[in-house]
């Protein structure tokens, strides 16, 4: 750590008004003077000074003097030794705290959408920027002690920070995601607080508000921390994984955090792979239903998870797994169709599928011959035939059986449909000739015979007399009956 | 049909069947060959090919079949280029499915080539087809293997009706296709490939009585003794390795996986590496139970945070969100 040739200007010591002082030459070998620290709190103290963005033509001076001093503030902290003395953590603090810690403005857009829209930026960063910049070198400085600094960075310090992640501004929740990693890896006594807290922000999100700007941030920094968990793994992360990280897979604005989210996930299952069954089938439990978009970055996770799966474990998932790949390669979507299909390019999961071929194979066959003939996009056209001829060569005389057993249903398929449809004729037939029947016996002459042959209103129609209509009651009935009986072998064809 | 009418039609397949096999000659120079030429790996793997496309397009076994008797005939006679086997190969299967599948069920050439992922075009399959007709003097169905497979189920069905639903079909049509697959059982006489088959088949299924007509149909076409049983000695040797969990890898030329861009992209960007080094969990430091409100002294500088509020204490879940996920 070479010491440079550093000058803190001093400056005029009013609260309005900023004036460049005197500037004080600081002699190289010489540790810094106790004048140097005193103008270093002094200068703290000034930047304790808000000054208002929005109004973008007043103090314009005063803004770029504080601008100036707190771009000192950083190098001086970065490139001398022995700024951080004791008495220096409170004032530091203080200038961080007065800047930073603030309500966030409502958003301009009450309709924001992060996905699409872009996001409002903080008007005050020329001054909030170099704060974090600060506030990082801060943290960061070889003299940092905890023991200190944990007096002043408590858990209402850590607290009003989890609030700033809400911040629209991307910039922001950036230098916030590396201070609060800072911050949790030199602050043990910190850490199951920021758990607990960064837990109540994830379930209310999820449950209440589905309103937080910084879920992808956190789970950055979570990423990093499950990535450092202790063998074997205690019970509370677990439960985390469980009831936090697998329902976050519900929020509608999923694509904003997915990433690390399945980052996360995996990371877990490294760790732990006995955590793959419960993964897995509380992801199948989430499942997308109706939005494209997320099924198919549910399958990006599942293959994922397959890259680093243990194959005693997938044996345990493979069946409901499968089940639902078999729906997604026949989804009409074909991106979900596609993403599907892809799977039958990974080495590693073809080598599993290939382990299991016997239960696997049966569950695909179906959907996949199916859509093989009925889906309307050629590459997923083209796709199902690389697929169907790599589980071919897997195991061929499943697969004929297959084949012939998918045939023999569509034909049994056929000759009830064939059936069917003579039903119906024959009912047809019937009630025309009934109908006739009956306006031959009210009126006795041809000639009068209404050739009326709709279904329904032929009865009603020509109706004079009395016993016509006991007559006729008695038909309905006969038709009526008719017409249940064939409906319930429609019923049961179809069960 | 009766049984008569039935073993008539079998004798004049039987008179048929030598005008339609391949050169010997032909078949031996292909399995002595090396690379460079078309091999008998090579030939194998395209009749697979042709297989999977046949299965894929709902094609029937026999347009698979007559497909591979003018394959074999052709490279049995003409010498092909190995980057020219694909095109001939599907020229065969197209010329096949014309003469057997219905107009409607007929899937177009340049479809043909797209999912068979080769590399020419509809017209260069136009005039290989054109060429293989004139060469083979092809007009129409050939007499296989298939052909006698089919007389010698109706046959063994009109003797013995109460086999119906044991001697299946379909199961000695996807045998049938097994050994086609292999160009050694090229060289066979389809009566006799298909005998051998309809034997192996019965025998497992143990059921002398059919073995029984199998010999009346062995005698009524005169078949020597001696090579129905080096066939049968094959089809055995063929249909167990077919049906054996390790399934021949064969090394060929890698599946195409072409994907939309919108995928494409979405595969590239979704590995992202993290930025923030990993924090290591001390096995010390966090209080195990959110409950406790137990200071727990470290030997090091850090220690249980002094200003515990009551949010370091108290349940890991606020209880008014506890009642809520336990619902959902």
């Amino acid at each position: 750590t070479n010491q440079c040739d550093i000058k803190l200007s001093s400056s005029n010591l009013t609260h309005v008004k900023w004036t460049p002082g005197k500037n004080l030459q600081v002699d190289l070998s010489s540790d810094l003077t106790s004048f140097q620290q005193e103008l270093f709190c002094q200068k703290l103290q000034q930047c304790c000074t808000l000054f208002d963005f929005l109004d973008s033509v007043g103090d314009l001076k005063s803004k770029e003097v504080k601008r100036a001093a707190l771009n000192e503030l950083v190098d001086y902290l970065s490139t001398n030794r022995g700024v951080l003395v004791e008495n220096a953590y409170p004032e530091i603090t203080n200038m961080i705290s007065t800047n930073i810690f603030r309500a966030l403005p409502p958003s301009d857009n009450p309709d924001f959408d992060p996905e699409e829209d872009e996001p409002t930026l903080e008007a005050a960063w020329p001054h909030i920027q170099l704060v974090y910049e600060f506030l990082l070198r801060f943290l960061e400085n070889p003299d940092f002690q905890p023991s200190i600094a944990k007096r002043y960075i408590d858990q209402k310090f850590v607290l009003q920070l989890l609030e700033l992640f809400d911040s629209e501004d991307p910039r922001e929740r950036d230098f916030l995601k590396t201070i609060l990693h800072r911050i949790y890896g030199k602050f043990l006594g910190l850490r199951a607080f920021i758990r607990k807290q960064i837990n109540n922000i994830f379930l209310k999100f999820i449950y209440e508000t589905e309103h937080f700007n910084g879920v992808a941030e956190l789970l950055e920094i979570l990423g990093s921390i499950i990535n450092g968990f202790a063998l074997p793994l205690k019970a509370e992360h677990k439960q985390f994984l469980m009831k936090v990280l697998i329902p976050l897979h519900t929020a509608k604005a999923l694509s904003l955090f997915h990433a690390q989210l399945a980052y996360c996930v995996v990371q877990f299952l490294e760790k732990d792979p006995t955590l793959t069954e419960p993964v897995i089938r509380g992801l199948l439990k989430f499942w997308p239903k109706t939005c494209s978009q997320k099924e198919v970055m549910f399958l990006g996770e599942i293959e994922e998870i397959l890259d680093v799966i243990e194959p005693s474990q997938f044996k345990k998932i493979q069946e409901p797994l499968f089940k639902q790949i078999a729906k997604c390669v026949s989804n009409p979507h074909f991106q979900v169709a596609e993403r599907a299909l892809y799977f039958w390019n990974n080495e590693y999961i073809l080598s599993l599928i290939e382990e299991n071929i016997d239960k696997i194979l049966p569950i695909m066959f179906s959907s996949l011959y199916k859509i093989s003939k009925e889906h309307w996009n050629q590459t997923i056209v083209a796709l199902i035939y690389n697929v169907l001829k790599t589980l071919m060569e897997m195991n061929c005389p499943l697969f004929d059986e297959l084949t012939a057993s998918y045939k023999a249903q569509k034909q049994r398929e056929m000759m009830k449909e064939q059936e069917r449809d003579e039903l119906w004729r024959k009912l047809e037939e019937l009630q025309v000739s009934r109908a006739s029947e009956i306006q031959n016996n009210s009126h006795g002459s041809p000639a009068a015979l209404n050739n009326n042959n709709s279904n329904n209103n032929n009865n009603n129609e020509t109706l004079e007399s009395s016993s016509d209509v006991e007559d006729t009651a008695v038909i309905m009935e006969d038709l009526h009956q008719d017409a249940t009986d064939i409906a319930c072998e429609s019923v049961s064809c179809a069960k | 049909m009766d049984a008569v009418r039935l073993m008539k039609e079998l004798r004049v397949n039987y008179e048929q069947e030598v005008d339609f096999l391949p050169r010997e000659a032909g078949l031996d120079l292909i399995v002595s060959a090396h690379g460079g030429q078309i091999t008998a790996r090579s030939r194998d793997v395209t009749v697979e090919d042709l297989w999977s496309l046949t299965s894929f397009f709902g094609y029937s076994t026999q347009s698979f079949v007559q497909a591979v008797s003018l394959l074999d005939r052709f490279l049995a006679m003409m010498r092909v280029q190995p980057k020219h086997l694909s095109c001939v190969s599907l020229s065969c299967l197209h010329l096949a499915a014309r003469v057997t599948e219905e107009e409607c069920d007929l899937t177009p050439a340049d479809e043909l080539i797209r999912i068979g992922q080769c590399r020419f075009t509809a017209s260069d399959l136009g005039r290989m087809e054109k060429i293989v007709t004139e060469k083979l003097r092809f007009k129409s169905k050939a007499v296989t293997a298939l052909t006698f497979l089919q007389l010698y189920h109706q046959i063994t069905l009109t003797h013995a009706t109460y086999r119906k639903e044991t001697l299946s079909l379909e199961k000695l049509e996807a045998q049938l296709k097994a050994c086609l697959c292999r160009i050694a059982f090229s060289k066979a006489k389809p009566s006799v490939l298909a005998l051998a088959l309809l034997r192996q088949e019965m025998k497992s299924l143990q059921s002398e009585d059919m073995l029984e007509i199998s010999f009346h149909i062995q005698r009524h076409l005169k078949i020597p003794d001696a090579e129905l049983q080096l066939w049968s000695e094959w089809v055995a040797r063929r249909l167990s390795d077919y049906a054996s969990p390790k399934c021949s890898k064969p090394n060929h030329r890698k599946l195409q996986w072409i994907v939309s861009r919108r995928t494409a992209q979405n595969l590239h960007s979704h590995r992202s590496v993290p930025e923030l080094p990993t924090i290591p969990e001390g096995c010390w430091d966090e209080s195990e139970s959110e409950d406790s409100g137990e200071d727990v002294m470290s030997s090091g500088d850090e220690s249980l945070c002094s200003s515990l509020g009551s949010d370091a204490e108290g349940p890991f879940f606020p209880l008014h969100l506890r009642r809520q996920y336990l619902a959902a």
